[in-house]
């Protein structure tokens, strides 16, 4: 027989660890200001522009457009010479106020080929404040369904407690990978919301095959202290859960490498998130189910 | 092996087949046919063979048609060659398996064969200061109900072909253009309230354009494009002898199943314009006596005075059209004099096309103007760019993946890896059956879910490990290693479904492609863990010699 090992014995120390990485996460993404959201949730302006004079750079672009306050950035390999320039609305009354979002966009975009010769335009959004607005409220409504769906379904097959678990793995996840985006100043934008999404179905779909075991072993010999139940499941399944984590990190690595410009946050947060949901699925998920046994046998 | 496993072994080569057959108009050569025009000079069809002139394309030269082949064949690049000098028409022509089993393929989002991407939205501000009153939830829906209406009617503006407008949520609507050239003549043509005229229509020159268009249009379809019908209507005007007092438009009506506006026959009007759009006041669908659909309307005060000339004695039994933007809608026959202002259209309506005239004749009593709240345009090389960067990404994840399993598992590896392939080509026919559109989010979810489908796999393997250790026998083993994983298979799963499901929820198009692919992904990758590789498994237990399984 496998020797089983005692993964509950740094449950503590994990929980600690947890806390103090979103408080660190949290800390450094407040000095940037919090949440960086795009266009997509607060309205603006985003153009992809390549240029064909080589002596263009980030900052002769932010030069010229210096009244509309833009962000700069060079998208892909050096020698392509695109930039991607975007613009937020201020507030969500910037618009009311005289000029339209639309004119303020076309004015940025006359500047800009005026100011540079030949220029090809890739790509272009605006987005106005009320679609922002809209996005906003129905991805925070999506994120709250969700949770309840799955703890429903999950107290439904399994066991409440297992629902606890799985909910605290997940919050876990979310919580830990949201401030990963503040702190590496990660636009939220649709992806993102989308990978955010794609970790929830990850974390639970990760920690439900641990829970499954645990239950298994637990009908079986009823008379085990329940958290030895629990180590003998987290090692049992070890395997599992590394060789599944691997085999997505590798399709969500080479999306991170090779997939370009446009999907690389979304890789971003996927890949983090992964790591997050391994980790959570053994040293969160498990501690939570047998915190919230303790506490219910008390 | 028993009969049961042979019929289980058919079963499973029709469905690997048969998906092999449906993927064929995605991933295979795809064919469009450039017409010429007869003013077509030889530099013009030289333009076009450069524009194909790469090795990815092959093209074939008939009399006065090009047919292109190639694989990246997309409605943009048709639409970027209908504008070419000389072009009369380019259409893309459909895959033999398409036409044999009516089945449909995986179609680029604009993000990956560029295009634009526009919601609109009304300006309800505008119109409530009209009228004078705050809108109700309903006056808003109806509203919107009535810009896609406006929006459809002018669709031939947008200049491309296999443009989608459809209501986004209950306010909004979004229009999707691929491979549009002129986005500022696009927005313009949106910026415009729609004009709505009634005249009186002419039926002797009708029925002589008629007979005209039966004799000269027989077989042939009509062009959407407005400027490309103005031909015809000119040739046709010339050749009837059309006095200058009147005018040939065309009768447009709606196909059933796309929603689309489509010009249907010849009709002649008097130049003269009998009411203004803003004469009439209101428009409603109700029943009469007779409990017909008819559409109610009430013109304003000056417009009773003009409605009673325009339905005298010397007009009864002639028809009075109803013309939106060049577009003749309705052309309703006038039976009385109507002076009091108010009188209603009956014409066999069923309800829909009542509530579509309802609104025709709203847009001219109020117009609606509308506004641009979100705008995506991606140019053709972004897309291409993203295209072959998805896909790079796609083949390297998959081989790794592969290889992976193979070291992992070893022949177990390989006949998940099997799996993995036959999984993709499931997905892919499903997709195809749907008449996906394939965005950059979704290329994502395709290869996430590759990642995450050999998971079934694993849960499996390791299972039967387990039971071998335990000392069961090879075949024991495997039976219960794949009874045991199936529910834990099962809710793992689901819980990925429901969050997929949820995803779908999310309103916009990249994110819901996303979705579908990863809810696609997830079924069909259980069943072939669960049905394909069990099946597998079960042959290879037949041998009762064997000692050792190699995962």
């Amino acid at each position: 027989m496998e020797k089983t090992i005692d993964f509950l014995k740094y449950r503590f120390v994990s929980l600690g660890l947890s806390i103090a990485i979103i408080i660190a996460f949290g800390v450094i993404a407040s000095f940037h200001g919090g949440l960086n959201y795009g266009i997509d949730f607060v309205g603006g302006y985003k153009i992809i522009v390549k240029f064909e004079d080589k002596s263009v750079n980030e900052g002769t672009i932010r030069q010229a457009l210096s009244e509309f306050n833009p962000v700069v950035q060079q998208i892909g390999e050096p020698d392509k010479n695109e930039y991607m320039i975007s613009t937020k609305l201020a507030s969500a009354t910037e618009s009311v106020a005289g000029s339209t979002t639309s004119t303020k966009f076309e004015k940025l975009r006359t500047k800009l080929t005026a100011t540079f010769q030949n220029i090809t335009v890739e790509s272009e959004e605006s987005v106005g404040p009320a679609i922002g607005e809209y996005l906003r409220k129905s991805a925070y409504k999506l994120a709250i369904m969700a949770v309840i769906m799955m703890m429903l379904y999950l107290a439904f097959r399994f066991e409440f407690k297992y629902s606890v678990g799985a909910m605290a793995a997940l919050i876990h996840d979310i919580v830990i990978s949201v401030a990963f985006c503040g702190m590496m100043g990660i636009e939220i934008d649709i992806p993102v919301i989308a990978a955010l999404l794609t970790l929830y179905g990850y974390s639970v779909n990760d920690t439900i095959v641990i829970f499954d075991r645990i239950r298994e072993t637990n009908e079986i010999k009823s008379k085990q202290i329940f958290s030895e139940v629990i180590n003998k499941a987290i090692t049992q399944t070890l395997s599992r859960t590394v060789v599944t984590s691997l085999t997505t990190m590798f399709a969500v690595l080479s999306l991170f490498i090779l997939g370009g410009e446009v999907l690389h946050n979304f890789a971003t947060v996927l890949l983090f998130g992964i790591v997050v949901g391994t980790y959570s699925t053994i040293y969160i998920a498990s501690p939570a189910v047998l915190a919230w046994e303790k506490w219910r046998t008390k | 092996m028993s009969r049961g496993m042979i019929y289980k072994l058919f079963f499973i080569l029709f469905l690997i087949v048969f998906s092999a057959l449906l993927i064929l108009p995605t991933v295979g050569t795809k064919g469009m046919e450039v017409k010429f025009a007869a003013s077509a000079t030889a530099d013009d069809i030289e333009a076009v063979k450069k524009r194909f002139s790469s090795e990815d394309y092959e093209l074939k030269l008939n009399e006065n048609t090009i047919v292109v082949s190639g694989r990246n064949i997309t409605d943009a690049i048709m639409n970027e060659i209908r504008i070419y000098n000389g072009v009369a028409d380019a259409k893309l022509l459909k895959h033999w398996v398409e036409e044999t089993f009516l089945a449909k393929k995986i179609n680029l989002g604009l993000d990956l064969q560029g295009g634009m991407h526009l919601v609109l939205q009304a300006n309800f501000e505008g119109i409530q200061e009209k009228i004078g009153r705050e809108l109700t939830e309903k006056d808003r829906n109806e509203i919107a109900q009535q810009a896609l209406e406006l929006l459809r009617n002018r669709i031939d503006k947008f200049g491309v072909s296999e443009p989608s407008i459809r209501p986004r949520g209950n306010e909004a609507i979004e229009i999707q253009l691929p491979g549009v050239k002129d986005p500022a003549g696009v927005k313009k043509a949106i910026g415009t309230t729609g004009r709505l005229e009634y005249r009186i229509v002419d039926d002797k020159y009708s029925s002589l354009a008629m007979a005209w268009m039966k004799q000269n249009y027989k077989d042939k379809q009509l062009p959407e494009s407005y400027d490309e019908l103005k031909l015809v209507i000119d040739e046709m005007s010339k050749s009837i002898e059309l006095p200058g007092t009147l005018e040939t438009l065309f009768f447009y009506k709606r196909d059933k199943d796309t929603g689309a506006i489509l010009p249907d026959y010849p009709i002649v009007l008097q130049k003269e314009v009998s009411l203004l759009g803003t004469d009439i006041q209101e428009a409603t669908v109700d029943r009469d006596e007779y409990g017909q659909v008819v559409v109610v309307f009430k013109t304003t005060a000056e417009g009773a005075v003009k409605f009673a000339e325009a339905t005298s004695e010397k007009n009864h039994g002639k028809k009075l059209a109803i013309v939106l933007d060049n577009k003749v809608r309705n052309a309703p026959n006038i039976k009385e004099t109507i002076g009091s202002g108010s009188g209603n259209i009956s014409g066999g309506f069923t309800y829909a096309e009542a509530r579509t005239l309802a609104r025709i004749i709203k847009e001219g009593a109020l117009p609606v103007d509308l506004k641009i709240i979100e705008e995506r345009t991606v140019g053709p090389t972004l897309g291409q760019d993203s295209i072959e960067a998805g896909i790079k990404a796609f083949l390297v994840g998959i081989i790794i993946i592969m290889i992976f399993m193979i070291i992992y598992y070893k022949v177990g590896g390989f006949i998940a890896d099997i799996g993995l392939i036959l999984n993709m080509i499931f997905m892919l026919a499903i997709l195809s059956l749907l008449g996906f559109t394939l965005t950059l989010p979704g290329m994502a979810g395709f290869l996430l879910t590759m990642g995450m489908a050999v998971d079934a796999n694993v849960i499996i393997y390791e299972r039967i490990k387990e039971e071998i250790k335990k000392g069961k026998s090879v075949r024991m083993a495997v039976v219960a290693g794949f009874e045991r994983a199936f529910w834990t298979i099962f809710d793992s799963n689901l819980t990925t479904l429901l969050a997929a499901f949820i995803l779908f929820q999310f309103g916009t198009g990249p994110i819901k492609g996303f979705a579908v692919t990863l809810f696609i992904g997830i079924l069909s990758s259980m069943f072939v863990a669960l049905y394909v590789t069990r099946f597998v498994y079960e042959i290879i237990s037949l041998n009762k010699k064997i000692k050792k399984l190699h995962i």
